[in-house]
């Protein structure tokens, strides 16, 4: 049977949120994003302007950094738009898409990237939200990645609610959900999981019709992958399981 | 204070200025140029109950955390970052209660920067509605007074008492240049009282005029600048180097001799045993 990775997966459905002549934003701690707009250049015959949190403008980075906020990734760039630019960019309704990072995810796609438990006595102390309490409720859509698909990820009650305003999309290892209607609903899944899967291992209850399998990577998403990640380091530093 | 007058210090006498209890807007982004070398010396200096002010600070917060040198922190986003994720100490002082948190998302901290750097008591910004963060600050939300209908909060002012910025280039009359994205620096040295710059090398002072608009911070606004190359260790600064991977996760270990020999090890230290 065919085999797709769970990095590969998220990485590849990331980037297929991007959309033609739009303006794609990633952020701080955010390698896979970071992947998926590089990708999105390499596997899509259209144009879009990527924008990055080291200040790079469609850059053209020597290597693929570590860090998602490493200044390889203004190499090339055509401006430095920086962290004050990109922010105001957003909150003035002009963000077509940006990659926000989340810890939980609820049925309404707000996210919780501040605590475990409560705030004032926290069980664990999360980064916090960066951007998103700002870029979530302002920018055209949203989009967030989880690298473990649970219901403690995707919970029917947040913890804590970092950021509102509704993820566009969210990406786990078997799964993707848009939002309709302001819910998550779910749009596809990995073709070695299921529906029944989703399921069980989602915390917050949502709707499946017209859901099915994820098309495969097509043949320009698996060799630009293969080229970004070519000696497969992020692939194994990212450590993802299906399960 | 006149443009002709070397600023330039030793990094043991710019650390002196910033005493026990003082607030410090520092300039970079988690492991990107950073003011590292002076974080560093503020700890050799035993330093105490210091705030940290910066919208996604990392190795400087979790460092000064695990020297106990912190009581407060005002900051949008902790981590390491690359491959290291939490950043540890900061995370086990925040959970043990030994510090206070603020949080702030990155943009709130800014507008809070920016209503002290245009001189009015608070600065709306834009989304933050239906988070959790405005009710755990006490930040208010005000209507248009022209009458869109449309409602923003108003973050308060935010007046570190010190933007510590580390800078590629100097005059030796403090003018202040940088390479690549300046992060937040910019807005950190229009709204501290006071501001101290750590540099990689000294310009002549003729380059500055020759490219003007590559000074970041005029001399000026500038009080004071050490010369320390390879400030940013582990981290970076471009274009002159990159992050120092083993040795970011030489200092993840958690062993208590790890501070000390981190501290050691670090470019400043080194350079003061040769001198």
């Amino acid at each position: 049977m065919r085999e797709w990775s769970g990095f590969s997966f998220i990485v590849t459905n990331l980037a297929r949120f991007v959309r033609p002549n739009e303006i794609t934003f990633s952020g701080v701690n955010s390698a896979l994003p970071m992947l998926a707009c590089l990708l999105a250049k390499r596997a899509y015959d259209f144009d879009f302007t990527y924008i990055n949190v080291a200040g790079g403008v469609d850059p053209r980075p020597s290597k693929v950094p570590i860090s998602s906020s490493d200044p390889v990734l203004a190499e090339g760039s055509r401006s430095i738009f920086s962290n004050e630019d990109f922010y105001d960019l957003c909150t003035r309704g002009q963000m077509d898409l940006c990659f926000l990072g989340a810890a939980q995810v609820d049925g309404l796609g707000r996210t919780n990237v501040s605590v475990i438990g409560d705030w004032h006595a926290p069980k664990v102390r999360l980064p916090g939200g960066g951007g998103g309490a700002v870029m979530l409720p302002t920018a055209r859509r949203a989009v967030t990645w989880r690298t473990e698909h649970s219901k403690r990820t995707l919970v029917e009650t947040l913890d804590f609610v970092t950021a509102s305003g509704g993820m566009h999309g969210v990406v786990t290892p078997i799964a993707v959900f848009t939002k309709r209607d302001g819910r998550l609903v779910l749009s596809s899944w990995h073709p070695q999981a299921s529906l029944d899967e989703v399921r069980a291992r989602t915390g917050f209850s949502f709707e499946a019709d017209g859901a099915e399998p994820s098309a495969w990577p097509s043949e320009a998403e698996a060799s630009g992958l293969s080229a970004i990640d070519a000696d497969g380091s992020f692939e194994r530093d990212a450590a993802i399981k299906l399960r | 204070m006149s443009s002709g007058t070397s600023k330039i210090v030793p990094l043991a006498d710019l650390a002196a200025r910033i005493t026990d209890g003082s607030s410090m807007a520092l300039g970079g982004s988690f492991l990107h140029r950073g003011p590292f070398a002076l974080v560093r010396e503020l700890i050799r200096q035993g330093r105490k109950e210091l705030e940290v002010i910066k919208q996604s600070p990392g190795y400087d917060i979790d460092i000064l955390c695990r020297a106990g040198a912190l009581a407060r922190a005002r900051a949008g986003i902790v981590a390491m970052e690359g491959n290291f994720g939490l950043a540890p100490w900061y995370r086990k002082t925040v959970e043990k209660g030994e510090i206070r948190l603020e949080e702030h998302a990155c943009a709130t901290l800014t507008a809070g920067l920016r209503a002290s750097a245009f001189g009015v008591p608070f600065m709306p910004c834009g989304g933050i509605h239906g988070s959790d963060l405005p009710a755990l600050n006490g930040w208010r939300q005000i209507e248009d007074p022209y009458g869109t209908g449309e409602s923003v909060y108003a973050i308060p002012k935010i007046t570190p008492d010190f933007a510590v910025i580390l800078a590629n280039e100097v005059s030796e009359e403090g003018d202040v240049r940088v390479y690549g994205t300046s992060h937040w620096d910019r807005i950190m040295s229009r709204s501290a009282k006071r501001v101290l710059i750590v540099a990689e090398k000294i310009a002549p002072s003729a380059s500055f005029r020759d490219q003007p608009e590559l000074t970041l911070v005029p001399h000026f606004l500038v009080e004071a600048i050490s010369v320390v190359e390879n400030a940013g260790w582990p981290g970076s600064c471009w274009p002159h180097y990159e992050v120092d991977y083993p040795a970011v996760e030489a200092y993840m270990n958690e062993a208590e001799s790890v501070l000390k020999a981190h501290l050691d090890a670090a470019p400043e230290a080194r350079e003061a045993a040769h001198a």
